[in-house]
């Protein structure tokens, strides 16, 4: 149900306006399918240390009830993270964003949050094994793709 | 007539109504309804073409109609809802939601796919509700104000005409004009605290549809959601929203208590529907 996905987006926004935690900003809102936010990590993790990444999220009419499509994406002075479950692509893989991990509970805050706690509590400066591969043929959207959820150490 | 033909007019008024032609659905409709006039489902669908065209005594006259043939109906109440609304009746479209809303849940998984649409309708008419209330407040309360005005500069006439001397007259006519801007900044007040006491509390609100929860129901784990977010979730999904735990809708139970407080902070703060 359309309305259903925009009510919740409309209220999640004017929350959202009302405040964020350190380290996230909203940079745009324009509709009910597409946000994009900002997010760095707050510590001095080396890895990310000055950098600012850019997050686009997908919202299905069916959300929250269904996941968004989070992904990074690339700009001039907004790169994509280093790390063992982001894809060059700016693919992530994580449970929380995957059709069985995901709880209608979580919200676009929440989703930065476990985002920047991703990255900061992160020591390997690395992509996944098999990373450009996967970019290469990669043609799926990120919720159609199997990611085995197998390592929670990182 | 027989009843396949009613039928088939019935499914003519259908296909009309898919492509959006109303009046056509409406027509063929009745027709089935003169064909065979102990459906209820011909005269809940014309309701719903009526209320397209915005019809609404005569939609009105389609669920009564519907209702007389079968005492729960789901649909009439829904539709009744709808065409109350806009004739101001709030009372009578708030309760026929709620009625819709109970059949619905009582249908159970059968009408999950309409409980959503419900229980936003519940929502926009107590809105809707409250709104007209508001508005007729803040109607007496200028209406008041200015009948205070108009008493006060006339004792200030009065009292100005009685006085001798130029000195005195100016004095007491300052001393009124004091005591009607003093009244003015009172009610003034009392409007800007109506816009300022505008904070939804966390208790009201559904995790699931950030909205005013109107059928909260509680899991194992003590938390409560609206009933239609949380069923729509277990449908997908039979595990509870935050510790993933398996949960299946028979082991949801009503939030009796949480409802009625949300009934009341509804009915005090209507504007929290669209927070």
């Amino acid at each position: 149900m359309t309305s259903f996905a925009s009510k919740r987006l409309a209220k999640e926004l004017s929350k959202l306006k009302n405040g964020l935690p350190p380290g996230i900003d909203l940079i745009s809102a324009d509709n009910f399918e597409e946000w994009l936010m900002d997010i760095r990590v707050l510590d001095d993790n080396p890895i990310y240390r000055g950098e600012v990444y850019r997050l686009k999220f997908r919202f299905s009419p069916q959300y929250p009830i269904e996941p968004p499509e989070v992904t990074f994406i690339k700009q001039s002075d907004r790169p994509i993270p280093t790390h063992p479950h982001i894809y060059s692509n700016g693919i992530i893989c994580l449970d929380l964003l995957g059709s069985q991990g995901w709880s209608p509970v979580q919200n676009v805050e929440t989703v930065c949050m476990s985002l920047q706690s991703m990255l900061t509590g992160n020591s390997k400066n690395e992509r996944p094994p098999g990373d450009e591969e996967f970019v290469r043929s990669n043609r799926k959207r990120p919720r159609d793709i199997d990611f085995y959820y197998d390592d929670n150490t990182v | 007539m027989s009843e396949a033909k009613a039928l088939q007019l019935k499914a003519e008024g259908n296909r009309c109504f898919q492509q959006g032609d109303y009046v056509g659905a409406e027509g063929f409709y009745s027709k089935a309804i003169i064909a065979n006039p102990k459906n209820a489902i011909f005269y809940t669908n014309r309701a719903n073409a009526r209320l397209k065209l915005q019809l609404w005594d005569a939609a009105i006259s389609d669920c009564h109609e519907a209702l007389a043939l079968a005492e729960k109906n789901m649909k009439a109440e829904f539709y009744l809802s709808q065409a109350l609304l806009p004739l101001g009746d709030y009372d009578g479209a708030v309760q026929a939601a709620m009625r819709a809303h109970r059949l619905c849940v009582e249908s159970g998984e059968r009408e999950r796919a309409s409980l959503s649409a419900i229980t936003a309708l519940v929502l926009r008419c107590k809105k809707e509700r409250w709104d007209h209330k508001e508005k007729t407040r803040k109607r007496e309360g200028q209406y008041f104000e200015e009948e205070m005005v108009g008493l006060l500069s006339r004792e200030k006439a009065k009292a100005v005409e009685g006085a001798e001397g130029e000195g005195e007259k100016r004095e007491l006519a300052s001393e009124w004009d004091a005591k009607i801007s003093e009244l003015r900044n009172v009610f003034e007040k009392s409007r800007a605290k109506d816009e300022q006491r505008r904070e939804v509390p966390d208790w009201a609100i559904d995790d699931i549809s950030f909205g005013i929860m109107v059928d909260p129901v509680i899991t194992k784990t003590g938390k409560s959601y609206e009933r239609a977010s949380i069923m729509e979730h277990l449908h997908r999904h039979p595990s509870d929203p935050l510790t993933r735990e398996p949960l299946v809708p028979s082991e949801l139970r009503p939030n009796l208590a949480l409802k009625q407080a949300c009934e009341e902070f509804l009915d005090e703060n209507g504007w929290a529907v669209d927070w």
